[in-house]
């Protein structure tokens, strides 16, 4: 192989590269896209003995009930929609009526420092695929 | 050597560089782009394009004819022959691995929704693309390293069971073949017969062992859906 054709393949190589380089960015930032909802806010308010509450609203999709999952101490606990009555955000105008609130109940733990975190539910993809995203920032309570 | 050489790899590097990109070519395809692309699977087709355009121009530019790789029928039978015994010991190794894990041989269960003469076929064209890349690309770059040797051949089954990650029955499967099929092609390579072995290896495989263990020949990603 001569060095002409050596160095030709060498810039072949280097563009296979590049190209898949760009290529993978390019999905890299779709997929972010796609499985992020931008305009998603909330806040997770309170975790004690009894309950987890905060809210959750689409801003691009006001009128519609965020699903939420609460995880304790990295444990599934529960599933529901985001519809309890929240008149502060309507009056703060976050959402357009009063129903973006979440209330759980906290199951039995035992005593010590545990750690509650909300996500909103994301589907994607015709419905196939669903990512989580964090509601505001996780929550660390004690029991004692 | 002139300055232009100097700066330019060696033979045995560039032998390496160009395995190493199909392969990731290949990993790209089956463990980012089958999951982040959705309903796009077409994007799956990108990667393995670009490794097609990248195996063609390095025969073009190492003077590679068709009958180098591969593609040459006067070896058949000599590469078949090489072929017999191995297949026929891993068939008997696979149809008593599958007796002692409780499956029942089905040589009608690859793919039942299809003719098995139609299956065998496809099987076949599939067969020879894999190992169009495994040892008309792949193994001969490892022997542009090695050399005709033990390292290249290992070499040549390593990089076939790593595209198989992360199914690890097909892994060994594949490592086992990987190596037979290297050895053969290195001394009589025709795609052909190493095509005709992989189909009907596959058959039997498929045939022989429980279902759960090769998980419907599932890799990459797909291999957790």
């Amino acid at each position: 192989m001569d060095t002409k054709s050596r160095a030709r393949l060498i810039h072949l190589l280097i563009s296979k590269s590049t190209a898949e380089a760009l290529l993978i960015a390019a999905v890299a930032v779709s997929f972010y896209f796609a499985t992020t909802n931008l305009n998603l806010r909330g806040v997770l308010d309170k975790a004690d003995r009894q309950i987890v509450s905060g809210w959750a609203v689409d801003e691009g999709n006001p009128g519609a009930r965020v699903e939420v999952q609460l995880y304790i101490d990295d444990r599934f606990v529960a599933d529901a929609p985001a519809d309890k009555y929240r008149p502060d955000l309507s009056e703060a105008k976050r959402a357009q009526d009063d129903w973006h609130g979440f209330h759980f109940q906290t199951p039995q733990l035992s005593p010590g420092d545990h750690e509650a975190r909300v996500y909103a539910v994301h589907a994607s993809g015709g419905g196939a695929r669903r990512t989580l995203q964090l509601i505001g920032k996780p929550y660390r309570f004690r029991l004692e | 050597m002139d300055s232009e050489n100097q700066i330019l790899p060696g033979h045995g590097a560039l032998a390496a560089w160009e395995i190493a990109s199909v392969t990731s070519s290949v990993l790209i395809a089956e463990w980012i782009l089958s999951a982040a692309a959705g309903a796009g699977k077409a994007v799956v087709a990108i990667p393995i394009s670009l490794a097609f355009i990248l195996m063609i121009g390095s025969h073009s530019l190492r003077g590679e004819s068709l009958r180098d790789l591969g593609f040459r029928f006067d070896n058949v039978f000599h590469a078949l022959k090489l072929l017999l015994l191995p297949m026929l010991i891993i068939a008997i190794a696979s149809l008593l691995v599958g007796l002692a894990l409780g499956a029942k041989p089905n040589f009608l269960r690859w793919h039942p929704e299809r003719w098995l003469v139609a299956q065998i076929g496809l099987g076949f064209a599939w067969g020879f693309v894999q190992q169009y890349v495994l040892q008309s690309f792949v193994n001969r770059r490892a022997q542009v390293i090695w050399g005709p040797a033990r390292m290249s051949i290992f070499l040549t089954g390593v990089t076939f069971s790593l595209l198989h990650l992360p199914n690890p029955s097909l892994m060994v499967v594949t490592l086992i073949g990987g190596v037979i099929w290297a050895a053969v092609y290195q001394r009589a390579p025709n795609l052909f017969a190493l095509a005709i072995s992989h189909s009907v290896m596959t058959w039997v495989l498929v045939s022989t062992l429980p279902v759960s263990a090769l998980n419907h020949l599932r890799i990459g990603f797909k291999y957790f859906s």
